[in-house]
Formats: C-alpha cells, structure tokens, sequence
C-alpha cells in the first residue's frame, strides 16, 4: 500500500470503517513509515481535540422565549391585517372595534370628497341648424391673418373722404370698426364691432369703398384683418 | 404556577387571557420523564407540559451545535427559539424514520445554514476580527468544572484554538466535524442529521480533518510529541 493510499484511508481507519485485509496493510505500513505513523497521529489528536470540546450552554434558558414566541405567533397579537386573510371561524371581536374609528374616517373623507364636487360640466348644444365645420384656410376672406413682423399693414391707394352728415353732428363719438382687406386689394366687409349703429352707418358704407395694395405673406396674396378706431372730438380755441 | 394555565397556552384561542408572564413552563415538576414516542404523540396534541420537557431535553444540544456552527453565543440563542419553534410546527411531520434528537440536529443545522448565509449576505460576518467576536462569548458560555485555575486557563485556550480553527472551515466540513467529533454521533445518523449519504458524510470528514490538521499544526506538535 502506497503512502498516498493510506492517507486517504486514514480518517475510515481512525473511524473503524475498512475492512480487516485493508486495516491490516494499513497498520502494516504505519509501522514502517514514520510520515504516515505521524500524519495518523496527528489526526487522531485532532479528534482528541475536537471530542474536548466542551459542551456549550445558553446562560439564559430558551424555554421561556419559545414559549413567548409561541404564544404570539398562534395567540391574541397578531398583527391586524392578519383579520383579512383568515377565515371568519377565527376572527376575534375585539379586533372590530378598532375598525370602526376607520372605517368613520373612510366614509368622512367620501363624503368630504362628494360635497367638494362642483358636478359635471354643462353641456354644449348647439343652434338648431348648425353643424360643425372645418375652419377656412388661414389668409382668405374667412380667416383673415392680422398685421404683425411679417404682415404688413395694407396701404390705402386713395384716401376716403368722411361722410359730411358725420361732421355736421356735435358732441364727441367713437367708432371701433374692423375692415378685412381681401386678397386683392377691395375690402371684403366692415364690421362695426363699439359705437352707435346708427351714426356709425355712413362710415361704414364710405370705407367699404377703399382700396388697397394687395397684401403678400410668404409670396402669396392674403387677407388681412384691420382695426381701427375713429373718434370725433370738439375742439374749442383756447380763452384768451 | 398554575399548570391549568400553562395547558391553554399551546391551545392557541383558549389562552388568551393569560398574561405572558405566566408563561415560562416547569418542565422539571413533572413526576417523571416520557418515553420520546410518548413524548412526540403528547406533544402532538398540543400538551405543553410535554413540549416544555422536549424543550428542556434538546435545549443544550441545540445551542452547543449552534454555538460550535455560528461562533456567536447570540446568534446560537436566536437560532435555538427557532429551531424549537419548527420543532413545534413541525411535529406533525416527524415520521419516526430517525431518532427524535436525530429530526432536531437536522433542524438546527438547517437553521444555522440559513443564518449564516442571511449574515453572509450583509456582510457581517467580515465586520469584526474573529477572536473578537466569537471567543471570548464562547468561553462564557462553557461548563465549568473543577479544574485548577491553570488547568483552567490551558484548556481554554487551546479550546479557542481549535474553536477558531473550526470557524475557518467550509460550513459542510465544520458541521460533519461538529456532529462527529463535538456531538459523537455515528456516521449515519450524521448522515441522516444532514441528509446526505453516508459515503458523502466519510468523504467530507476525512477532508475536514485533514484540514483541521492543516490548521492546528502548531498546536498538534506538542500534543503528538506528548
């Protein structure tokens, strides 16, 4: 038996475990080799060492902790959710009454929750006959653009002269109207939008008659929306 | 203590009126120790009394081997409460193919396996340097005989040389040596303790002690050379 067959047999031969043929050539060869000899002897002090050992004990019993844990694991302290998931054979009444302070608070905020809301949106109707429709293409007559950086305001060819019947009148007036100036040059519609409907009537006549340079955006022609405000106002020479 | 008290603890609903400080059960006033079939089927119908003394006859196996396993007196008492409270749950299941002490040595390992990969897992266990955090509370924990203080002290120390030792192992080797050698049991029942072959068990002792060799050589040249 070679030295590396018997250390790998040592720790059976300490055990008693090998047969008695190996055993034998086992405790033959230890007799003659002294590494082996030591190496057995060595393990076999460490055995000694181990088996030496001497037996822990806890300083404090665990009897009672066990008891302890046991009684709250399977006893009145479980926590209180553990009411929801166990059958109705197991609850216990005096975990009810806790919900109830809950339970008022849910049905408070609810409640709160319903008196805050203003209720639904009014509904949209529309006039009888109208439909929806699609909005007209930006820069016509019926979507007009308004002046800004790159529309510019339209330039009057001629100039209109006021109504004489607005001049003869006293007392101070305003007019806010809106002129859409079309794709050609004419004015599409005057719209009186402040101002009396009455005496504002001539001026609205006496400007649908203006003309004016067509107006460009981008390189083509397009309509333009303009505002304007005319007032008439009393001027009196200064007393000297 | 009133042991009518004590019985409704282990019923669960029926003891809830007792106060938890009446709890701790004295298993030592019984008349006389049951036999451990008697014991289990006792235990079974939630007797505490016979729990209590199942308790009391395995507690000191199962903190040593968890002391020797875990190196903390702490963690041993902590895995201790837990391997009693599977014993309890259970008990149902032990089907009497192994010894009683055998079923519960299985459950402790299983424990200590556990523990150690949950600290494993954080860290802890590469926190502090290990004469610190495991000899000193181990040796509070021994028996103490009546040895000189010389005797004393020389068997303590070479206790915390072989303990340290131990704790450098793989767990699997620790624990073969542990069943083995600390608790003197047989091969098979540290193979039925593991659950493992007994051929599994003879392969990883041989390779723990040579470890523990390995280990110990300073120390094993004087034992050897005595």
């Amino acid at each position: 038996m070679t030295c590396r067959a018997v250390r790998r047999r040592l720790s059976g031969w300490l055990d008693g475990d090998l047969e008695a043929a190996q055993a034998r050539a086992l405790s033959a060869h230890l007799e003659r080799c002294a590494a082996c000899a030591r190496r057995a002897a060595e393990l076999r002090a460490v055995s000694g060492l181990l088996a030496d050992l001497p037996r822990l004990e806890a300083v404090d019993p665990v009897e009672a902790p066990v008891a302890l844990r046991l009684e709250l694991a399977g006893g009145a302290r479980r926590p209180g959710l553990a009411v929801l998931f166990r059958g109705v054979a197991a609850a216990r009444p005096f975990i009810f009454p806790s919900l109830v302070p809950a339970a008022c608070v849910l049905l408070l905020g609810v409640a709160a929750l319903l008196a805050l809301d203003p209720g639904p949106l009014p509904e949209v109707r529309l006039a009888p006959g109208a439909a929806w429709s699609v909005v007209p293409a930006s820069g016509t007559e019926a979507n007009p653009l308004f002046p800004s950086a790159e529309v510019l305001l339209p330039q009057q060819l001629a100039a209109v002269s006021l109504p004489p019947e607005m001049l003869a009148g006293k007392g101070e007036d305003s007019f806010f109207l809106e002129t859409v100036v079309a794709r050609d040059g004419s004015v599409a519609g005057v719209t009186l939008l402040e101002g009396d409907t009455g005496a504002g009537q001539p001026l609205v006549e006496a400007l649908r008659q203006q003309r004016f340079e067509p107006v460009r955006y981008r390189g083509r022609r397009v309509a333009v929306s303009v505002y304007r405000l005319i007032s008439r106002m009393e001027v009196r020479p200064p007393r000297t | 203590m009133r042991a009518g008290s004590v019985s409704k603890w282990f019923e669960g609903d029926g003891g809830r009126s007792v106060a938890t400080s009446e709890m701790s059960l004295d298993a030592g006033s019984l008349a006389g120790r049951l036999p451990e079939g008697e014991l289990v089927a006792s235990c079974r119908t939630g007797d505490a009394l016979a729990f209590a003394q199942l308790v009391r006859l395995h507690e000191g196996m199962v903190v040593s081997l968890s002391a020797r396993l875990l190196g903390d007196p702490e963690e041993a008492r902590d895995v201790a409460q837990e391997v009693f409270l599977q014993v309890y749950k259970r008990l149902g299941a032990f089907e009497g193919r192994s010894s009683l002490k055998t079923w519960i040595y299985r459950i402790a390992v299983n424990q200590c396996h556990n523990r150690r990969r949950f600290w494993h897992r954080r860290r802890r266990d590469r926190e502090l340097p290990i004469d610190e955090r495991v000899l000193a509370p181990l040796a509070a924990l021994e028996r103490r005989g009546g040895e000189s203080p010389y005797h004393e002290t020389l068997r303590r120390e070479r206790a915390r040389i072989v303990q340290a030792a131990l704790l450098e192992l793989r767990f699997e080797h620790r624990t073969v040596l542990v069943l083995r050698e600390v608790e003197g049991l047989t091969c098979e029942e540290v193979a039925s303790a593991l659950g493992v072959a007994e051929g599994t068990v003879k392969s990883r002792l041989s390779r723990a002690r040579e470890a523990m060799r390995r280990r110990l050589a300073t120390l094993l040249e004087g034992e050897v050379a005595s």
